[in-house]
């Protein structure tokens, strides 16, 4: 059935736009630079990110006889940003060494947790308990302080919410490798907003 | 299998969430979440830190970043020539 209301879907976009017609690469950029921008944010920083933007849809404009339509187009996009920010990234010397160690679970000899329940459930509260602003803060600091494969895992996972098999690829690793990472990220994370509402996780 | 504390719990979380562990080993750690308060409250503050730090992270693209993109496509291809 023909809906001929509908957007136009990714797939004829890039396929039109591949083939030289700029309005379909304009809309292409319309429906994502929000998305790539707050990516870019994410794994880089507010300073670094309009770069990382540019970067990307020039490599997109450059690429785009290149996308196959085997995989969703927004996947091999952002595979394309990942990159981009990662080349960015990578180019900016990082100070080493990372301080969310700290904020892992602490268990005693038999294994259980050394906090109550109390002090352990508050990180969840973490967004009712801080002032927006402060909290917005705290977190972007707080993923440029993760271990940077923590980072990507976790950015591409949990908050963009990618399919774990699709980090996988993305990133070129295991999706066992990306559980892992992931997983820490969320561990440190988690004992930071404890922190942050001033429980010791 | 060794019996689950909360430690070994915590390190199976992420596989036990994604549904990726046997399932004898999924229903013992059910079983010791059930009776651990510890554990019960750990589990709901790492689930909700996604969800926190996704949030908190939520920017909107600035209109001179947007203006910004436009000219560097405009000075790069052929796009963005007409608006």
């Amino acid at each position: 059935m023909v809906v001929p209301t509908a957007e136009p879907s990714d797939k004829a976009l890039a396929a039109q736009a591949a083939a030289g017609d700029d309005s379909a690469f304009e809309t292409i950029v319309e429906r994502y630079q929000g998305r790539v921008f707050r990516l870019a944010c994410r794994l880089t920083s507010d300073t670094d990110a309009p770069d990382v933007l540019q970067e990307t849809f020039l490599q997109v404009h450059r690429h785009l006889a290149s996308f196959r339509g085997d995989s969703q187009f927004s996947t091999w996009l952002y595979r394309i940003a990942t990159n981009a920010a990662l080349m960015h990234r990578r180019a900016r010397q990082r100070r080493p060494g990372s301080s969310l160690e700290d904020f892992l679970p602490r268990f005693d000899s038999c294994g259980t947790h050394v906090a109550t329940p109390a002090e352990l459930q508050v990180a969840s509260r973490a967004d009712e308990l801080l002032d927006r602003q402060f909290l917005a803060e705290r977190a972007r600091e707080a993923l440029a302080q993760l271990p940077d494969l923590y980072r990507d895992a976790f950015v591409l996972r949990d908050l963009e919410e990618m399919s774990t098999a699709d980090v996988a690829r993305t990133l070129g690793v295991e999706s066992a490798t990306v559980r892992q990472r992931v997983h820490r990220a969320r561990l440190m994370l988690r004992g930071y907003l404890s922190d942050l509402v001033g429980v010791k996780p | 299998m060794n019996p689950i504390v909360c430690a070994t719990g915590v390190d199976l979380l992420m596989d036990y969430l994604e549904g990726v562990i046997s399932p004898d080993v999924q229903a013992a750690l059910d079983e010791h979440v059930a009776g651990c308060a510890r554990c019960a409250a750990f589990v709901a503050s790492y689930r909700e830190t996604p969800r926190i730090l996704r949030d908190a992270t939520a920017t909107s693209l600035p209109a001179d970043v947007e203006a910004s993109l436009r000219a560097f496509l405009r000075s790069r291809t052929t796009a963005f020539r007409s608006r």
